[in-house]
């Protein structure tokens, strides 16, 4: 076993005193943003994007993957104990989860989320190990034309199945493409939509970008809601989280079901965990159903389980897509994968290939955060919780000074901050006008490779569009999109039918 | 399956012909976006040599899209009002609160904070400006005790300077503290 072999390498140079100490301070931020509602791994990472750039990118990396399980471990806690999710991928844990603290049970809900998180991340990344390899193997017979493939794959998925209405994703994923294209063009040279000046012709930062639509945004909206809104009740927790044995049995079952349902999605581009989280929701519901006693509706176990396991497995096996293919899935993949060009790093089979140490330790460390993170949550969740007493003014003005801080100090120029301030505001109106995210990030970082690979591929054929489907792996990634196209539709028929009922 | 949570509620209160349609803002945003892509492809000097696709071949497809989703947005908003979406996670207020949707006050208070805190930086300084802007937003947000908030801005705009300055090795502009930093 290669990789195995490889895996150890990167143990051994993951257990240095600083990289733990850069898996705890990531696993720690992204509890904490994952426990706080309103904030996601994708705003954490957003804002330690600039902070990073003054470490080595080894210590970035873990630091995000433990950002990115974190906010996926943290988010459920509020769940459970307020009823109100602490990100989109937790809200398939409230309906059960929540139920479980009404009836008493909430030291049972939190050990539930946690431990199936837990299992859930773990199986992904021993996924991730065995096949990630072989998936870079794969990818690096990818050309032009199956780069475009896998681009418009990414695009045209995050843009149709997250959002309510097509026309609202791919709205949000052409303003993600059309902020890409400024700037001077890499091919011929020319100068695009500069208008001659000069702060422009390097592109509008993806720091000013990710800053903008997903911490400043997020500020506006809030501050547009203020007076109208108020945080939920915190139920009271007595007692630590701990399982019976005849709960880890019923459980167990569930924990399994959701990492077989959330793993797959992290190599499909749907916007990240929110839709297997519903998934595998859904599938334990149907099964409850059938069996003699019904729980569902009474604070159900497995109701719980299962969308946690899901959705910690769906970021696991995303990090593996990301660095095999470089093809992100979700937003905060998104930011990962732009941070790893600002290193001159290119996500994909070379990576395997030149960066070898830098996975392997990053993969090694995936394994030490799941660790990390199941000591942080387990005893501790009810602690965790007591961050929302945080006035809220002061948390929100506190992420501005931190927008400010992060795009001032990896430009110093003012016009980077008026760029923020601008994409702020459209930020808050997607918000506002409930456009989804996702797709404008996935359009921000693809949109240079889509790019770059339908001019290259169109250039080397001759300008012959045959070219873009000549290959058994492009036809395969595009019949791959039709059949989530084809999904989609039939999903948005049923409600449509179910309507009339 | 069907556990998905309705996104949006039903529009209550009374109805003008605008309730929920203001989403048509977005329709002009792609609209301005398509038009400044196409003022850009027209005025761009293409380098002699550049074979073609060029560099206006991508811009050329985005401006279309642009103009097309400008459309089905109108469309959407036309045949679909909606009410607007709610921040995740926090129970809603509205028995007790009259007045448009968006809070403009508060709103508007905090994008000028931050614009103050742009144009300040360089005159006053990180210190003085990243402590008026959370000073200013802070209030807006609907905070109560104003000495209080002077002395947590001051707190957090210091111990970033420190932070940042003496251990990552950032340069944050000093201003009018230049002397004494």
């Amino acid at each position: 076993m290669e990789s195995l072999d490889l895996l150890a390498g990167g143990f051994a140079l993951a257990f240095t005193p600083m990289n733990l100490l850069w898996v705890f301070v990531g696993a720690f931020l992204g509890t904490a943003v994952g426990v706080l509602p309103g904030l996601g791994s994708s705003m954490a990472v957003a804002l330690l994007l600039p902070v990073t750039f003054t470490l080595d990118p080894t210590a970035a990396f873990i630091m995000f993957a433990g950002v990115y399980f974190g906010g996926l471990f943290g988010d459920s806690t509020m769940a459970i104990l307020v009823n109100t999710p602490g990100g989109s991928t937790a809200i398939a844990s409230a309906f059960e989860g929540h139920r479980m603290t009404l009836n008493g049970r909430a030291p049972q809900a939190l050990a539930t989320a946690a431990i199936g998180a837990f299992i859930g991340g773990l199986v992904s990344c021993v996924i991730v190990v065995l096949f990630a390899p072989k998936l870079a193997d794969l990818a690096i017979n990818f050309g032009p034309p199956e780069y475009l493939a896998l681009s418009v794959l990414a695009f045209i998925a995050t843009a149709s199945v997250v959002s309510s209405s097509v026309a609202k994703g791919m709205t949000s994923l052409f303003l993600g493409l059309g902020l890409a294209v400024i700037g001077i063009d890499g091919i011929s040279g020319a100068q695009r939509f500069t208008f001659g000046a000069p702060q422009l012709f390097d592109g509008i930062s993806i720091i000013v970008i990710t800053v903008g639509v997903l911490a400043l945004g997020e500020v506006f909206h809030v501050a547009s809601r203020v007076r109208r809104t108020r945080p939920g009740q915190l139920h009271q927790v007595t007692g630590r989280p701990y399982l019976s044995r005849a709960d880890v049995r019923e459980a167990a079952p569930a924990w399994a079901r959701g990492a077989g349902i959330g793993a797959p999605f992290g190599v499909i581009p749907v916007g990240g965990a929110e839709i297997p989280t519903f998934l595998a929701y859904g599938s334990e519901r149907a099964l409850d159903r059938r069996r003699p006693h019904p729980q569902f509706g009474k604070g159900a176990i497995r109701g719980l389980a299962a969308p946690e396991a899901a959705g910690n497995a769906t970021a696991g096996t995303a990090i593996g897509a990301l660095l095999a293919m470089g093809l992100p899935t979700s937003a905060t993949a998104a930011i990962m994968l732009a941070a790893f060009r600002q290193y001159g790093l290119q996500p994909g089979p070379l990576l395997f290939d030149r960066s070898a140490d830098l996975v392997w330790t990053l993969l090694a460390s995936l394994f030490i955060a799941l660790f990390v993170l199941l000591i942080l949550n387990l005893p501790f969740a009810p602690m965790w919780a007591k961050l929302t007493k945080i006035p809220r003014h002061y948390l929100y003005a506190g992420i501005a000074v931190f927008c400010g801080l992060g795009v001032y100090a990896t430009s110093a120029a003012v016009t980077d901050l008026l760029l923020v301030l601008g994409i702020g505001f459209v930020g808050f109106l997607l918000r506002r006008f409930d456009f989804p995210l996702a797709p404008i990030m996935i359009g921000v970082v693809l949109g240079p490779l889509a790019e770059t690979s339908l001019r290259n591929a169109l250039l080397s054929s001759g300008g012959d569009y045959n070219i873009l489907v000549d290959s058994g792996i492009s036809l395969t990634i595009y019949g791959a999109l039709l059949l989530i196209i084809a999904f989609t539709l039939f999903q948005s028929l049923r409600s449509w039918k179910g309507r009339d009922v | 399956m069907t556990t998905l949570p309705e996104s949006r509620s039903e529009i209550h209160g009374p109805t003008r012909w605008g309730t929920g349609r203001s989403g048509v803002v977005l329709a002009g945003l792609m609209l301005a976006l398509g038009i400044y892509l196409t003022v850009g492809i027209a005025t761009m000097t293409v380098p002699t040599g550049a074979e073609s696709p060029g560099p206006t071949f991508f811009p050329t497809i985005l401006a279309v899209g642009c103009y097309v989703l400008a459309v089905l947005l109108v469309v959407h908003y036309l045949r679909h009002p909606e009410a607007p979406a709610d921040i995740g996670g926090i129970d809603p207020l509205e028995d007790s609160f009259e007045g448009p949707f968006t809070d403009w006050r508060s709103l508007g208070l905090t994008m000028a904070g931050f614009l103050a805190f742009t144009l300040l930086l360089n005159p006053l300084g990180w210190i003085l400006a990243a402590a008026l802007m959370f000073w200013v937003i802070a209030r807006a947000m609907g905070s109560t005790s104003a000495v209080k908030d002077v002395a947590v801005a001051l707190l957090l705009s210091c111990t970033v300077q420190v932070a940042f300055s003496a251990g990552l090795g950032l340069n944050l502009p000093a201003g009018v503290l230049e002397g004494v930093l």
